[in-house]
């Protein structure tokens, strides 16, 4: 068993929920939407709830006629035995539950951006230019004041950070968009790793994000 | 990829009857328990006769799924096997008192599909889809997922029909609510509503499980 956490209190919208149920979120955004997910107990029972729907409308379509070697192609793509589940990779101990992908992106792509800040680009969508990625920053490290095209997903993974006032930690979820400038930083505890997504790289607003931008290319 | 097993054997594909009694776990006579126990058997026993089962029922409807939300014919297709391939492979993960087998089916294509459209457009390969290790099930979900299935179709007919136009939208699209609203004629703020009714409405006659 994990240990308890405490819950989140910043949660998704209704309207974010049943769009992650329904399959309508880019795929960088429905990981941040899981790791938030795995952390809550409420908005993941309203997930489910959604995602029950799904399964009873799936039933009720019309089914489509597949190819008359459908089912061999498939008997005959089986492995026998069916793999056994893999291990499941435990997170740090000190990070909420998060998808495979998310720990394997943290192993695998981790690079410091600046003194106290590392990324970990997770997903990207080359056409859309969509991108998630694991952002750690060290504390008493802020990120440059700076703002975004389209909207931005955050789920807190580990640790604290504070923006315009409000404190978000372990499991909470943030959405910000172009109408919001600002300039989130560590102000308690360690270290903070957040799992972010956007459509678009941010855009800085004063020169020390400017130049601290390209390092980071997020 | 996937490994290849060219053990192909001939299988009736008529009714399916569970090999061993694994139907004692569950109340008879829904069809979701009898592809819950297909898919059990396929965790003890790697079951290809309950595949096949499984395969009938869900693949075509997969890839109507699939083409719904505007999937090439054959990228539907291939999508449907995917789908199938992988209740085969996680089969040992499902718990028949967290979802009921079309819900578990259903997240399954969902992502499988999130995870082509990303594939195609970057050309490389990804890991496993997204799904996260669930809580434990309390009592009561375990319950409500046994008998959930019959009961959300029965709330869906009762929904108002425009309720029930969005909510099929919505689930049969990836397309935001706007692009929605616009092939509805109607403003966005109407299918908004619309939809938060409907969920509203299925949380009231489904509370237990909501």
């Amino acid at each position: 068993m994990t240990p308890p956490m405490q819950q989140p209190t910043r949660h998704p919208s209704e309207d974010l929920i049943l769009d992650y149920a329904r399959g309508a979120l880019e795929a960088g955004r429905a990981l941040v939407m899981s790791a938030h997910l795995g952390a809550c107990p409420a908005c993941h029972a309203a997930a489910r709830f959604a995602e029950a729907i799904g399964g009873a409308l799936i039933e009720e379509l019309e089914p489509a006629s597949l190819e008359p070697d459908a089912l061999a192609r498939a008997l005959a793509r089986l492995d026998t035995p069916p793999t056994p589940p893999a291990a499941t990779q435990r997170p740090p101990d000190d990070w909420i539950r998060v998808p495979p992908e998310v720990l394997a992106a943290a192993r695998r792509h981790k690079r410091w951006a600046a003194p106290g800040v590392w990324v970990a680009p997770v997903t990207r969508d080359r056409r859309t230019d969509a991108r998630s990625y694991l952002l750690g920053i060290g504390r008493g490290i802020a990120v440059p004041r700076h703002t975004h095209r389209g909207s931005e997903f955050v789920c807190v993974l580990k640790g604290s950070f504070e923006d315009r006032g409000v404190v978000y930690g372990p499991g909470d979820f943030a959405e910000s968009d172009e109408s919001v400038e600002h300039r989130p930083h560590v102000t308690r505890g360690g270290e903070c790793v957040c799992l972010a997504a956007a459509d678009h790289p941010l855009v800085p607003r004063e020169l020390i994000g400017r130049l601290f931008q390209p390092l980071v290319r997020i | 990829m996937h490994a290849i097993a060219f053990d192909q054997a001939g299988y009736h594909l008529g009714g399916w009857t569970p090999a061993r009694p694994v139907i004692a776990m569950s109340k008879p006579g829904t069809a979701a328990d009898g592809f819950a126990d297909m898919i059990g058997a396929i965790a003890a026993h790697a079951d290809r006769q309950a595949f096949a089962g499984l395969f009938e029922h869900f693949a075509p409807r997969v890839k109507s799924y699939m083409l719904r939300l505007g999937a090439e014919p054959q990228q539907a297709e291939e999508l449907a096997q995917e789908t199938l391939l992988t209740v085969w492979r996680k089969a040992g993960a499902f718990d028949r008192a967290k979802a009921a087998p079309s819900t578990w089916i259903f997240t399954i294509a969902r992502n499988l599909r999130i995870d082509a459209a990303r594939r195609a457009r970057r050309g490389d390969p990804v890991e496993d889809p997204s799904d996260l290790p669930d809580a434990e099930p309390t009592p009561d979900e375990a319950m409500a997922a046994a008998q959930s299935q019959g009961r959300i179709r029965e709330a869906l007919g009762a929904l108002p029909p425009e309720q029930a136009q969005v909510v099929r939208l919505s689930f049969f699209s990836d397309k935001p609510h706007s692009e929605i609203a616009e092939e509805l004629k109607l403003p966005l703020g109407t299918v908004k509503s619309r939809l938060r009714l409907a969920m509203a409405r299925l949380r009231d006659l489904l509370g237990d499980l909501a």
